[in-house]
């Protein structure tokens, strides 16, 4: 990794923690506060791409474990990874990965803008939701031993949260693309 | 940023990082063997008393572990409604345990000592070429250099929709922030590499 790479996936990582210190964002059309830390981990895959986006969650996951508050609601420290919710939170780790990997694969710059989200939307939703609630569930189901089933009826609560989210990112993520592009591109 | 870090020099301040995180993971794998309900209810009584002696206070205590035990008991309560009261027992016992035991952990052992750790495990990956064990001390370190930046440039942009009259909407928050802060990456770059920071091998 150059530095260059470093360095961008700290900003990146610096970024979640923010998001997770600001107050709740209202959306437009439903009257539910979203909470941006998980769209964050979103963004850093469809913006940064698997390596770099996956290293920025990654560190935000090294600072949640040396005892620093970084995640929303000032929570931190290793209990977190011991909670009925840690899989959730190595899930992201995952999701970062996957939204990245398969968003260097969908996306291209020379699609047309309608494509380019459509392919965003896609990654984001593999990663963000398909892979961290499959990682979230399990790890409630067996951590707790609830069993997978009711397990994942509580979980079905938070998922069209995140399938918004996932919208969110992709559209973020063409308008940082067109800004200020960073996604490494397929060979 | 405040960490979960607390001054003192309690046995556990004093013990060495490393034989307190082995430790940890040991008890958190016969936490998950065992599920016999009295050992659970002596673990998580051992935990609580470890971790008062901490000597942290109560209002102190309960403001730190209030989000975690919130968790469990809201699983704990799914549990005893969609399962059984026994189970729900055994869930709220074992993980009551183990989050006061992981708590105390975080709070006896400073950041530095941690990173020094976090150095140390990533070693073996250096070696088979994944990771450089000396970036990661250096990413969390610009990781908390660079938060209250972030947090002035969001707060810049949402008063910048205010003074326009725009409502704030994730969007028109997100985009900018990210492009602005990430595009700072090349001068903070150089920077390092000037520096020889992370002088190559």
């Amino acid at each position: 990794m150059s530095t260059r790479d470093l360095v961008l996936a700290a900003l990146f990582a610096a970024i979640i923690v923010a998001l997770g210190l600001v107050p709740p964002i209202m959306l437009g059309f439903i009257p539910v506060p979203i909470t941006a830390q998980s769209l964050g981990v979103m963004l850093a895959g469809v913006i940064l791409g698997a390596k770099r986006g996956g290293f920025a969650v990654l560190l935000v996951l090294l600072l949640v474990a040396i005892g620093l508050p970084v995640l929303s609601g000032g929570r931190g420290g290793l209990a977190t990874f011991v909670s009925p919710t840690a899989g959730y939170l190595v899930g992201w780790l995952f999701a970062a990965y996957v939204t990245g990997y398969l968003s260097e694969r969908f996306v291209d710059r020379s699609q047309s803008s309608i494509v380019q989200i459509a392919g965003f939307f896609l990654a984001a939703l593999a990663g963000g939701v398909v892979v961290d609630h499959a990682l979230g569930v399990a790890y409630l189901a067996w951590g707790t031993g609830t069993g997978l089933m009711t397990a994942f009826m509580g979980d079905l609560a938070f998922i069209p949260g995140d399938v918004l989210k996932a919208l969110i990112a992709a559209f973020a993520g063409r308008a940082v693309m067109i800004g200020y592009p960073l996604l490494p591109q397929r060979a | 940023m405040k960490t979960l870090y607390v001054e003192g020099d309690t046995f556990l301040h004093r013990l060495s990082p490393r034989v307190k995180l082995v430790a940890l993971a040991f008890s958190s794998l016969l936490l998950f063997l065992i599920d016999s309900p009295l050992f659970l209810a002596a673990a998580a009584v051992c935990g609580g008393w470890i971790y008062a002696s901490l000597g942290l206070g109560w209002r102190q205590s309960l403001l730190r572990l209030r989000p975690i035990l919130l968790t469990i008991a809201i699983v704990a309560v799914f549990t005893l409604v969609l399962n059984s009261p026994g189970q729900a027992l055994t869930v709220l016992l074992r993980l009551t345990a183990l989050a006061l035991l992981a708590a105390a952990v975080t709070a006896t052992t400073s950041t530095g000592d941690f990173i020094d750790e976090i150095t140390l495990a990533a070693r073996p990956l250096e070696r088979i070429g994944l990771v450089r064990a000396a970036d990661l001390g250096l990413s969390i370190g610009l990781v908390v250099r660079f938060v209250p930046e972030v947090l002035t440039r969001y707060q810049a942009i949402r008063d910048a929709h205010h003074a326009r009259g725009l409502k704030p909407r994730p969007l028109t928050l997100a985009v900018p922030l990210i492009i602005l802060t990430l595009r700072n990456a090349d001068e903070i770059a150089a920077a390092i590499d000037a520096r020889g920071i992370r002088a190559q091998k």
